[in-house]
């Protein structure tokens, strides 16, 4: 007798398999696609900003989609999922500083950004590079999921798992911050 | 008031948002921005922030989803296959925690019997001649031991084997 006639459904993805999840079938391959194309490249853009690092976004943007497919995510409605994703990111990001490293995330260069943009933008996208740089990792993901992405304190709290009260101080410290550099050129 | 925010800061934030800043806000909002520090902040925080966005979110190669959705599905099997096999993995080690305590019994009960096995054993098989002249008093426990130790290592090898195949 083999697995696959133990188990079936669970092989085939089409049933609950592990304690816990959700079922696959919540949402199908077409279904995922449609928010993949939604989502990605917003996910992308915070890991990449909030990082630094292009291609470690590259890396856990996939990780973040593999782990929200296969996780008991929220079943109600995308926005809700949305903002599961954000939070599987956020973790991920956090799980990869903690890891002891060759190089601090701090040394990695903010040009790929920079030499990407257009002309209309370089300057704003450099300056505000340099203010991101300047910025903790922290801050920088408080300041894009808050004024980026638009989420309220409520949501930011559930995504990076810090007290719902202590955000609006946060927020207010590090976009102060943030303003003092754009105004000074993106010098400390 | 709180000393962190503005009383129109939701307005003004509302309306970066929709994006109906600058051009579609009342006068007074402006006036007010101009001699606010917190909410000329959060102006300048938030454009910057949503330019270097409409800007980021077209840079990345993403990998299609097809693939992703593929290694998810994979990711899960391998999951529900582990947790499948782990009773199996505890039923395997109670087995031959059981079996080791059988063998055990029997040995301890079988002793009188096999000591005098294995004494005749040497002179049976004329294994004698391979003990060292020196060493015929414990002649018995020279026989005893690499037979044990053989047996020890056929069985570790088939049960790396075994493990192996599953």
């Amino acid at each position: 007798m083999s697995w696959e006639s133990i188990i079936p459904n669970v092989l085939a993805g089409e049933s609950q398999s592990l304690a816990g999840t959700a079922p696959a079938a919540a949402m199908d391959n077409e279904q995922f696609a449609a928010f993949y194309a939604r989502s990605a490249r917003s996910l992308w853009a915070y890991l990449a900003r909030v990082s630094r690092d292009p291609g470690l976004a590259d890396d856990l943007t996939q990780e973040a989609y593999v782990r929200f497919l296969c996780a008991d995510r929220p079943q109600d409605g995308e926005v809700a999922a949305r903002r599961y994703l954000f939070k599987i990111a956020t973790n991920l990001l956090r799980d990869h500083w903690r890891r002891p490293q060759s190089s601090s995330i701090d040394e990695i260069p903010e040009a790929v950004f920079a030499a990407t943009a257009s002309e209309d933008h370089s300057e704003s996208v450099a300056m505000l590079g340099l203010a991101m740089a300047q910025m903790r990792p922290r801050d920088r993901q408080l300041l894009w999921l808050a004024y980026a992405e638009g989420y309220s304190h409520h949501e930011i709290a559930q995504i990076t798992g810090l007290a719902s009260a202590s955000i609006r101080l946060l927020l207010f410290r590090a976009r102060r911050k943030m303003a003092r550099l754009l105004r000074d050129g993106g010098e400390a | 008031m709180s000393p962190f925010t503005c009383p129109r800061e939701r307005e003004l934030s509302t309306l970066l948002h929709s994006g109906h800043w600058p051009r579609a806000c009342p006068d007074d909002l402006h006036t007010h921005v101009a001699s606010c520090r917190n909410c000329s902040d959060l102006v300048l925080v938030t454009g910057a922030l949503q330019a270097a966005r409409r800007h980021t979110v077209e840079l990345p190669r993403l990998e299609p989803a097809g693939a992703i959705w593929w290694r998810a599905q994979l990711r899960r099997r391998n999951a529900a296959i582990e947790k499948v096999g782990r009773p199996i993995l505890g039923a395997q080690i109670f087995a031959v925690a059981m079996a080791l305590v059988v063998v055990a019994a029997i040995a301890i009960s079988q002793f009188g019997n096999w000591s005098v096995w294995f004494s005749d054993l040497p002179g049976t098989f004329h294994l004698t001649a391979l003990i060292p002249s020196s060493m015929s008093e414990n002649s018995t426990l020279w026989i005893i031991v690499p037979v044990i130790t053989t047996i020890a290592l056929l069985s570790g090898i088939l049960a790396y084997f075994a493990s192996e195949k599953q």
